[in-house]
């Protein structure tokens, strides 16, 4: 009787999958790899699982600075719509194809050519860092207009959005530093793939966030 | 490395690599990557503040009083804000707004979630640690920096800020306006710093849970502790963004001249401000998305250590554990959707505060399902009545007492008349403050001898409980009756005003004052007993004190490094088995097979 009443609780306990990188997370594994194969599954998982993760964050902080403008823009009329500097679109292209050679970055990593994944990081960054320098040519030809940080509301939400984004990407390009100091020896990194995979999905979800932070820039005028 | 040995309450494990031990008294207890040190290291921070802050609530009561009594340290500590130990009234609302800030962020965010969920939370799912280790130290530090920019505020130039805990504009994003220099900016950068903390810890609390659970540990096996703490991230990863990106404009508001808060046409102490077209009820739509779901970050914690205890110490298994997850649920979506009910007064559209008010409305439905399946839970229990027993019984008590308030005040018309006055901090006191301080002592009285392998003085607990409960009912319930009159809050001085001294209201705010000396002076007991009992308590040896069935039970108190010392057990069973018809004893761990529980025969072999 007592098993009876007790059965539906306690099945299917042992085999039951209540685990994520349990799983993945086998002995000899991650642990500074002396041995067995590096790529570990469970532990890219769970560093995407915290990128996404992050990503929510990061959504929430600039829906609010978009609520904001929105509010803002709607209720005095001290807002003085302008056009967007034409370096954005250069700086949007030069980010997109960053994206790709990120890409090419992942590729080289899964042949395990780890001389090519620097290389790949190396154009990546540098990109990044050309699309950096186009933001500040951005603000430099904003404020060549006489359209300073609080000359207006509209000019005040261009220069948050853009160093907002602009300190994020830089948190990227901190972690494409990092994969490019780390991979010089691979062979003593265990948590590479997982590195690279997260930085790969962070710096794609920096163009998705540009991308639509410009589209607010340009059509919420 | 030492083995560790699992207790055979382990029915099975599964080995998996070991983590060195970190060597050296810095990488051991100062920069410590483990979990269970970062836990003690919030816990110690949020003890600190809670006595900071509690020091801040008695000069605030002290002034109130006796608005023109001098009190001599406080002329010597603070020469502006009290000139030869008067309070000046300015000093006073910059004391309010530090013991709001620092008990609402350093308190009651940084123990129930950094301290427990930091310490508990790895253990109760069979994980070694967090997922990322490293992160976690960086989100304590993030936490010790922010807290000391906020204490640095005291000691500015302009003394600390005034603007509440809320910050409202204008007067928190116009430093011509007095009292609001340096301390003001400290303020909203200390705020900031806390926010990216929150987030990093956010982050790292919900991977966990998701990724690291032992195998058999299914979401709805968890531990209810587990449950609100996951939850608890997940609505601080959803706000904290919102308060970071409101500090970001409040901060340029204030030096770098934008309008974003700051109206135009605003006249600071006789000097025109330069601003135009800022709208300061942007900033409270900003500031209450975060604030109403800081309420539940606080409080959820608190409502899974009293399911926890409750049930262990009913020896009956939690009254509907689903309904309880779902409710936990409810209770966090719910809390994004009702931020509006704080600004009924700021002028909003009757429809919207309609809105706003059917769903703060909804809420008391998750809430009075919970407190239903707490009596449930206690409903013809084994009762035994520890001290983390009575402070979760108290915790419900308070519960009750400050969430019935809250359906006054959720209804426009009434919140109009009561909102500035005292009757909101009776409530918020109760139900946010001192409710969330009791899962606190629960949680402290309960995980003491895990955490530091010593018991607490079970007598001295006592004491504290009786003490502290009494107290806080006699501060706060009185103090529906003063907002009723109605005694406006945030002002520094009652006294001189004719309509203010109507019946007992006088008398009622020296009683108020003296009742808060009295529980200020329990908190004394618990702090001796704290310290006291880390170093000299009776030595707690077992493993399982309190025969509960969580797996933290199942290692050796106080942990030993990794945990599980490279094992993860495997998990059986829900969280709260007790008093299984026919098993050998009152309780079952998650990790006993039926085997262990009702002995070979019932276990099918």
């Amino acid at each position: 009787m007592t098993t009876t009443l007790t059965q539906t609780e306690t099945r299917p306990a042992p085999t039951a999958n209540g685990s994520g990188a349990f799983n993945g997370h086998p002995p000899g594994n991650g642990d500074g790899g002396r041995r067995g194969p590096f790529s570990n599954p469970a532990l890219i998982q769970r560093y995407k699982l915290g990128v996404w993760v992050g990503v929510g964050g990061i959504v929430m902080f600039f829906a609010a600075l978009t609520s904001a403008m929105v509010v803002r823009s709607g209720l005095s009329n001290d807002w003085q719509p302008f056009d967007v500097p034409w370096i954005l679109f250069l700086s949007t292209a030069v980010l997109l194809v960053s994206s790709f050679t990120l890409e090419g970055a992942r590729r080289r990593m899964i042949a395990a050519d780890w001389s090519g994944v620097r290389l790949w990081v190396n154009g990546t960054a540098a990109l990044g860092l050309v699309f950096l320098a186009c933001q500040l040519l951005g603000w430099q030809a904003l404020s060549a207009r006489g359209l300073f940080l609080a000359s207006n509301p509209a000019n005040s939400f261009y220069y948050v959005l853009t160093a907002g984004h602009g300190l994020h990407l830089l948190g990227g390009l901190l972690s494409l530093g990092y994969v490019w100091l780390r991979v010089r020896a691979p062979q003593r990194w265990a948590t590479r793939e997982a590195v690279i995979e997260a930085a790969a999905l962070y710096w794609h979800f920096m163009d998705v966030l540009w991308i639509y932070i410009l589209g607010l820039l340009v059509f919420w005028r | 490395m030492t083995e560790v040995e699992l207790s055979p309450e382990v029915s099975e494990y599964t080995e998996v690599h070991r983590h060195p031990e970190p060597k050296g008294f810095i990488a051991k207890w100062i920069f410590s990557v483990d979990h269970k040190v970062i836990g003690i290291q919030y816990l110690l921070l949020a003890l600190v503040a809670a006595f900071v802050g509690m020091g801040l609530s008695l000069l605030v009561r002290l002034r109130l009083v006796w608005p023109e009594r001098s009190f001599g340290i406080l002329g010597d500590l603070f020469p502006v804000g009290a000139p030869d130990g008067v309070m000046t009234p300015e000093f006073y609302l910059a004391m309010l707004t530090m013991h709001g800030t620092i008990m609402v962020f350093m308190v009651l965010t940084t123990a129930p979630q950094g301290g427990f969920g930091n310490y508990f939370l790895p253990i109760q799912i069979g994980a070694a640690d967090m997922a990322f280790p490293r992160l976690n130290m960086l989100s304590f530090w993030t936490t010790f920096v922010s807290f000391s920019f906020l204490i640095a505020a005291f000691f500015v130039e302009g003394g600390a800020p005034m603007a509440g805990w809320t910050g409202y504009p204008p007067l928190s994003a116009v430093p011509e306006a007095a009292v609001q220099g340096i301390g003001q900016d400290l303020w909203v950068v200390s705020i900031a710093f806390f926010c990216i903390a929150s987030l990093l810890a956010a982050l790292n609390f919900i991977v966990t849970t998701l990724d690291l659970r032992a195998k058999g540990l299914t979401m709805m096996r968890l531990p209810l502790t587990v449950w609100t703490w996951f939850v608890t991230a997940i609505l601080g990863l959803l706000a904290f963004g919102v308060l970071l990106a409101a500090g970001v404009l409040l901060l340029m508001d204030r030096n770098m001249g934008t309008s974003f808060f700051v109206p135009g046409g605003l006249v600071v102490s006789d000097k025109a401000i330069d601003h135009s077209g800022g709208s300061p009820i942007l900033w409270q739509h900003l500031f209450w998305f975060f604030g109403h779901p800081e309420v539940y970050i606080a409080i959820l914690p608190g409502m899974g250590v009293t399911s926890h205890l409750l049930a262990t110490f009913a020896r009956k298994q939690v009254y509907g554990y689903k309904a309880m997850v779902y409710a936990i649920a409810a209770i966090g979506i719910l809390g994004f959707v009702v931020w509006g009910h704080h600004m009924f007064v700021s002028g909003m559209s009757p429809y919207s505060a309609f809105v706003f008010s059917v769903l703060t409305m909804c809420i008391g439905v998750p809430s009075a399902i919970k407190t239903f399946n707490w009596i449930g839970t206690l409903w013809g229990g084994q009762i035994r009545f520890t001290s983390p027993m009575l402070y979760s019984i108290g915790f419900v008590s308070l519960f009750v007492s400050g969430g019935l308030s809250g359906i006054f005040l959720g209804q426009p018309t009434i919140d109009l008349y009561f909102h500035d006055t005292y009757f909101v901090v009776a409530h918020f006191h109760l139900i946010m403050g001192v409710a969330a301080i009791f899962g606190m002592f629960a949680g402290v009285a309960f995980w003491f001898p895990k955490m530091f392998g010593r018991w607490m003085d079970e007598g001295l607990g006592k004491i504290h409980f009786w003490c502290t409960f009494i107290g806080v009912y006699a501060i706060f319930g009185p103090m529906h009756y003063l907002g009723m009159l109605p005694h406006p809050r945030r002002y520094a001085e009652f006294t001189g005003v004719d309509y203010l001294q109507t019946g007992s209201a006088g008398e009622l705010h020296y009683f108020i004052t003296i009742a808060a000396m009295f529980t200020i002076t329990a908190q004394f007991l618990f702090l001796f007993n704290f310290v006291k009992s880390i170093f000299a308590g009776k030595p707690c040896t077992e493993a399982n004190p309190w025969e509960a069935t969580t797996l933290e039970w199942a290692i050796p108190s106080p942990p030993p490094h990794d945990n599980f010392g490279g094992k993860v057990p495997h998990i059986y069973r829900g969280s709260y088995d007790f008093s299984l018809p026919g098993a050998k004893r009152d309780f079952a761990m998650q990790c006993n097979k039926d085997e262990a529980v009702y002995g070979s025969a019932a276990g099918g072999d």
